[in-house]
């Protein structure tokens, strides 16, 4: 089965909460600076990946359409 | 009062736009910190490890810095809202401008000092009244006529309405700029059609575009004369400062964190020119004509008085982007500077420059150099005429130029066209 993979351009995140409102089980606003975090994920470059279970595509690709700056990417 | 007492605030998304505004003689610059303000959507920011040397810079050259923390505040936010005032404090900054309640009792439980964003709407002498042990400063509502500024000012001296400082509130203005169709910022638009909330930051500009207006009952399509029916021209005030200054405003803010570095030079100088003349006694239509002129030169969609004149309705532009009778050209970077000769040479990667031809650098650290090429030497060939793209071309400069700088040749709007 393909992987689904997602990814967050963290640094551009201005902190609107869709992610967390749409795909509760991914994401986490971060009390520290008020960014997005995506759960379980490893940083290369400012580019933060993990890999998601299939009943959680939706919701994430929801996640990444609700984006206002276009900073989640999800592939599968 | 005197041009000292007036406070001119100039607008900087970076370390270039900040610069070009204390060159262009701004008594005080705003700007934003991270993602909590009103152009977070912006590439353009400064991060909380500028602020050190913002600080340093201010000092230098005896400005006042204001943070602007006024999007819509959540739970998740407040940290960092903490840790921005903090750092404000530490660095001599002198105030954040601020919206949310959360941010105003920060700021004061550290002693920050607190300028009431336009984003809070004030309208009325008693929304003051109700800010003013938060505030020292309070930018009104840019929908107000100035005789209503009056009244609000008058309501203050009157009633001896002061701030946490002790000293009466002062009234600050949006002078010159974009404006946003709804009022003070209050905007939805962008929210409903993209999820990018113009509260935090980031609105995608619906209003800036193109509609048609459609009767869907009949399918008639209403004949209108322009369709940027929600665009709204530019806040120019320049030509009726005497009367701003004479409603009480003491503080008058440029808008335009999200423009470059010219842009805040130039409308900078304008007022400043203006400010200073009206204070001399030589403020006359005559100057107006010429800053005009100038102000034209820069990024507009045309321009209006806003709803300071009490005009009823809003005048919307007739263009998408901007009006500017004269655009930069991105030429080439800066290589060295012989200051012995006080020569700047430069590398053009694009298009071409000539003798006659009006420049700009611009850098971080240089700000703004605006000058003529009278003459130029191009690689080991001499004094030449014309540098095409690969060549290196040395320029007389009166000023510093650095290998951050970027060198563009100003033209007129309409050669580019043709």
């Amino acid at each position: 089965m393909a992987k689904i993979v997602v990814t967050h351009q963290r640094d551009k995140c201005i902190g609107c909460n869709y992610c967390v409102e749409l795909a509760p089980d991914n994401w986490r606003m971060s009390k520290k600076d008020g960014k997005s975090v995506l759960l379980n994920s490893v940083d290369k470059k400012g580019f933060h990946t993990t890999y998601i279970k299939p009943e959680e595509e939706e919701a994430n690709r929801l996640a990444a359409k609700a984006c206002p700056v276009n900073i989640i990417q999800v592939r599968s | 009062m005197t041009a000292k007492k007036f406070e001119l605030m100039a607008p900087a998304g970076n370390m270039e736009c900040f610069m070009a505004a204390i060159q262009a003689g701004a008594d005080s610059i705003y700007f934003g910190v991270e993602q909590l303000n009103m152009r977070a959507r912006q590439t353009m920011n400064f991060t909380l490890e500028d602020l050190p040397e913002v600080g340093r810079l201010a000092r230098e050259h005896n400005i006042r810095t204001y943070i602007t923390l006024n999007t819509i505040m959540y739970d998740h936010d407040i940290s960092l809202v903490k840790r921005i005032c903090n750092a404000a404090k530490e660095n001599g900054i002198t105030a954040v401008i601020a919206s949310d309640l959360a941010v105003l009792m920060h700021a004061k439980s550290i002693g920050l000092p607190v300028h009431i964003s336009t984003q809070l709407n004030i309208t009325n002498v008693d929304s003051v009244k109700f800010f003013a042990p938060y505030a020292e400063t309070m930018v009104l509502s840019r929908e107000l006529s100035l005789r209503q500024v009056r009244a609000i000012y008058d309501s203050i001296e009157k009633e001896h309405i002061v701030g946490p400082d002790g000293k009466a509130v002062e009234l600050e203005i949006f002078g010159h700029g974009a404006l946003c169709m709804a009022v003070s910022g209050k905007c939805y638009l962008s929210l409903h059609t993209e999820n990018a909330s113009a509260n935090r930051g980031a609105c995608v500009q619906n209003c800036r575009r193109t509609y048609k207006v459609v009767d869907i009952e009949a399918g008639h399509e209403l004949e209108i004369d322009n369709e940027y029916i929600m665009s709204p021209k530019d806040l120019c005030t320049i030509d009726i400062l005497d009367q701003v200054i004479d409603a009480g405003v003491r503080v008058l803010k440029i808008e335009g964190r999200a423009k470059g570095p010219e842009y805040v030079y130039t409308v900078t100088k304008c007022y400043r020119e203006a400010i200073d003349s009206y204070f001399e006694g030589t403020y006359s239509k005559e100057k107006v004509k010429n800053w005009m002129q100038e102000l034209e030169t820069v990024f507009n969609r045309g321009f209006w008085n806003g709803y300071y004149m009490g005009q009823q309705l809003g005048e919307w532009t007739d263009t998408a982007g901007s009006k500017a009778t004269t655009r930069k050209i991105y030429i080439g970077k800066g290589l060295h500077y012989y200051s012995k000769i006080g020569v700047g040479e430069f590398l053009v990667e694009a298009q071409s420059i000539s003798v006659g031809d009006k420049i700009l650098v611009t850098g971080p650290t240089t700000g703004l150099i605006e000058a003529h090429i009278e003459e130029m030497h191009v690689d080991d060939l001499g004094k030449m005429d014309k540098a095409v793209k690969g060549q290196k071309v040395c320029l007389k400069l009166d000023k510093q130029i650095r290998a951050s700088d970027r060198l563009y040749k100003v033209v007129n709007a309409e050669e580019l066209v043709s």
